[in-house]
């Protein structure tokens, strides 16, 4: 007797539904590659899916009809520039899904948040292409050109706003003096916000994880913000650039790599969010939410194992 | 007023749902099945023997045992069988059983005691009648009555648990609705029985009716009359102890520890029947439900019917079936409807045949950790069930899961979470057993041990005891030699001189 409820082949449905809204505000201003990286990553994950499957033995229909490394390639090719060469989340993928969650022992049974694993896999080996960002909408034609390599675009590309803003503070300008307006950035975080809030409403995700998510970034935020505002980004700023609301109703919500306590699901929102500024603010990467979750992977036995509920009548 | 609830449940609202409660009078059966313990506990013993003609109510089987409950003639007719049958429990396993063919007439055994006048009586000697009419906890339970009773005087609330058990079975509902005015009276006698200073009925805020009908006929202060969510496992004794009197009960600890106890509405109408009526536990009321019959409904019917006695009346589809006793969460599959039911037998599902889902893997999603009313961690207690770690489960309080089956309803992945649960617990009681047993066996072993040296030292001792006496004797008998033929020397001698002189 099962309740009418989602099923886990729903869950994973419900979330990629929930991305429409985030993918769209990417494709307005990044162009037709969001959804040629998004495509290739798919093909990619299903491809390294089913190879994986057929070399362990395991039936490749159940799992691949679970939805899983599709979103996981969804995840991942959203959080690449639109404009990386083809390659780039071949590998990616690949790596996600073999090395991420199949040699773990496939769904469920992974430490790791695959998508972030394989990002920063890419952000280590190809740094370039990994902050090489698009500068305005790219027509379809001109997508295909760059995806596949077949010319140059460079007068059509920029770094990302947090790049931007740490590459003139490690320069020694102020904040007075740097451009901080991001339209792209603002709406694309907000419209991974109202995804993120469906799945909520939808009781898909618990609200442990995004809310101390987003106190994490805010409260840590605020305070460098007020020890320093001339170097140190306004907590807004922080919110609604780079992957803030992606990772904190997408990334870190993911079930199997989070933790699953209610209270521990709390301290692990939290401090993923202050390790993303703290990397943001003071590490050697623009954006920090792939390795703040990574790292908050590792320490989720732990967290789980202090954060133990008091039983009924204990 | 609703009352307040616990952590976790789950709101079901009842699948098979009915226009009115009524309750069927279902005909006397051709023939009844008892069995000689419901609960594979303590046999009663069978006093009449085959052929024997038996009236209703009359006494069948009883034990000089406190912990054993008396058994009695459902109909009147003719004992044609005392064999193992089978019976609707967990185990599976057949039980001895009387089976009584019946002569249709149901006449009743004559001369029963009444206590119309309860009030005058002492409480001991009712507990006795309530024995003497073989009352059992008819929720699911079924612990002996009289048992909870005696343990139960000075004890300042009652509580009565007008919920149903589960989502569907809607029998203490029809019991509520045509019974008020007894249940009342029952309640009344219990207070009396255990003197305590209230009585709360708690019913479910769904069913207004049966709350109504039971407010008509209450005059008496001491007992009020409360609801509770219709959530499930709201009815399941220390859930409903901690919504009405925000009391938790601590794990492994019972409710009369707090001075409360809880007893089901329907044994608190068969209290009634023993007291005021003279009458034995002879009937009950049972709900047949589930998809595969077109008209659930609840019926009054005697102990030892079969199943297929009330479910051919609730006009069963022509479909492959799948028969459950109890609850759609915590009840038990069964075979056949060719079982009798019990004083335990508070529904019958019936339901058509499906094809299970396989389960996927658990994704870890913690929507089992919101539902459990323990508040207890399902997920990891199905990795440690799952890989056989009893300790670890254990230690993650697997004991106090009460398999309410909330955690396998919601899970996503649609995991049996809690058959790993009675596995590991079974496991772990195992092993608990052969660590008992090898506990023994070392014992044992190491006194065997001792015992070997110490029968090789005491022979040690004997044997050197032996040699010293051996010694000693011979020399003793050297010493006696020496003297004798000192003697004989000295004769010689005396011979010689006498010969010489």
């Amino acid at each position: 007797m099962h309740s009418n409820t989602l099923n886990t082949n729903q869950i994973m449905r419900q979330v990629i539904y929930s991305l429409v809204l985030g993918v769209g505000a990417s494709f307005y201003f990044f162009g037709w590659g969001v959804l040629m990286q998004i495509v290739l990553g798919v093909v990619t994950a299903l491809a390294a899916e089913s190879a994986f499957l057929r070399l362990r033995n395991m039936p490749i229909s159940p799992a691949i009809s679970d939805g899983s490394a599709v979103l996981t390639a969804i995840l991942l090719a959203v959080s690449i520039p639109s404009i990386a060469p083809w390659w780039v989340i071949v590998v990616g993928v690949s790596f996600a899904i073999i090395f991420g969650k199949q040699i773990y022992g496939g769904l469920g049974n992974n430490p790791f948040n695959p998508a972030m694993l394989g990002y920063a896999f890419l952000l280590i080996s190809y740094p370039l292409q990994m902050t090489t960002w698009a500068s305005d909408f790219l027509s379809f034609g001109v997508s295909i050109d760059t995806v596949f390599n077949l010319s140059s675009v460079d007068t059509l590309t920029g770094a990302t706003k947090l790049d931007e803003v740490k590459t003139q503070i490690s320069l020694g300008s102020k904040l007075i003096d740097i451009d901080l307006n991001s339209a792209s950035q603002t709406l694309i975080n907000i419209g991974f916000l109202v995804g993120g809030l469906y799945l909520l409403i939808r009781r898909i995700i618990f609200w442990q994880i995004p809310v101390a998510f987003i106190s994490g970034v805010f409260l840590t935020a605020t305070f460098l913000y007020l020890i320093d505002d001339k170097v140190y980004l306004s907590p807004h700023l922080h919110l609604m650039l780079g992957a803030t609301m992606l990772g904190a109703f997408f990334i870190a919500t993911d079930p199997v790599s989070s933790s699953t306590t209610p209270n521990g699901r709390l301290i692990y929102g939290f401090l993923i969010g202050l390790l993303v500024v703290i990397i943001r603010v003071f590490g050697g990467y623009p954006d920090g939410v792939a390795f703040a979750v990574l790292l908050m992977n590792i320490a989720v036995p732990l967290i789980d194992s202090y954060t133990k509920p008091r039983a009924f009548g204990k | 007023m609703l009352s307040g609830t616990h952590k976790g449940g789950i709101f079901i609202p009842n699948p098979y749902p009915v226009k009115s409660i009524r309750l069927y009078q279902a005909a006397l059966p051709d023939k009844v099945v008892l069995p000689l313990n419901e609960r594979m506990t303590e046999k009663a013993i069978p006093c009449v023997s085959v052929g024997d003609r038996v009236l209703t109510g009359q006494l069948i089987a009883d034990n000089e045992d406190i912990n054993s409950v008396p058994i009695h003639a459902t109909i009147s007719g003719h004992v044609i069988s005392i064999d193992e049958q089978p019976i609707p429990h967990k185990s599976g396993l057949n039980t001895q059983c009387i089976t009584i063919e019946s002569d249709g007439k149901d006449e009743w055994v004559e001369g029963n005691i009444t206590n119309k006048d309860f009030l005058q009586s002492d409480p001991n000697s009712l507990i006795e009648l309530i024995h003497r009419a073989g009352i059992v906890g008819m929720g699911g339970a079924g612990f002996p009555t009289h048992l909870k009773l005696g343990l139960a005087q000075n004890c300042n609330t009652l509580i009565v648990n007008g919920t149903e058990c589960e989502p569907g079975i809607m029998c203490d509902d029809a019991l509520m609705q045509n019974y008020p005015r007894e249940i009342i009276r029952g309640v009344e006698i219990m207070l009396h029985i255990c003197g305590a200073e209230r009585a709360i009925i708690a019913v479910e805020n769904d069913k207004p009716e049966a709350f109504n009908s039971l407010l008509l006929y209450n005059y008496n202060d001491k007992i009020s009359i409360e609801y509770v969510p219709t959530k499930f496992t709201s009815g399941s004794e220390k859930m409903l102890i901690k919504g009405l009197l925000n009391i938790e009960i601590p794990s492994g600890g019972f409710a009369i520890d707090e001075g409360v106890i809880c007893q089901n509405i329907a044994t608190v109408k068969s209290i009634f029947d023993a007291v005021i009526e003279g009458k034995a536990l002879v009937s009950r009321i049972v709900t047949v439900t589930g998809d595969g019959v077109s008209m659930p409904s609840n019926y009054e019917v005697r102990l030892g019917s079969s199943f297929e006695h009330i479910v051919s009346k609730s006009k069963p589809n022509n479909g492959n079936h799948s028969i459950r006793m109890g609850g759609m969460m915590m009840g038990i599959d069964v075979e056949t409807t060719d079982l009798p039911i019990g004083k335990i037998s508070n529904c019958i599902f019936v339901n058509n045949k499906v094809q299970k889902e396989a389960p996927k893997e658990c994704i870890r999603c913690g929507t089992c950790n919101q539902v459990c009313p323990v508040e207890l961690l399902p997920q990891q207690l199905y990795w440690y069930s799952k890989s056989e770690n009893t300790d670890k489960a254990v230690e993650y309080n697997l004991l106090d899961c009460i398999e309410c089956a909330c955690c396998s309803y919601v899970c996503p992945s649609h995991i049996p979470l809690v058959n790993y649960y009675s596995f590991a617990k079974a496991l772990h009681f195992k092993k608990i057993e052969e660590q008992r047993k090898t506990d023994i066996a070392r014992e044992r072993f190491e006194y065997r041990e001792y015992r070997l040296e110490r029968n090789k030292i005491e022979r040690a001792e004997m044997m050197e005891a032996k040699k010293k006496a051996i010694k000693e004797k011979m020399a003793k008998e050297k010493s006696q030699k020496d003297k004798i033929s000192a003697a004989i020397e000295r004769v010689n001698k005396n011979k010689k001189n006498n010969i010489d002189a």
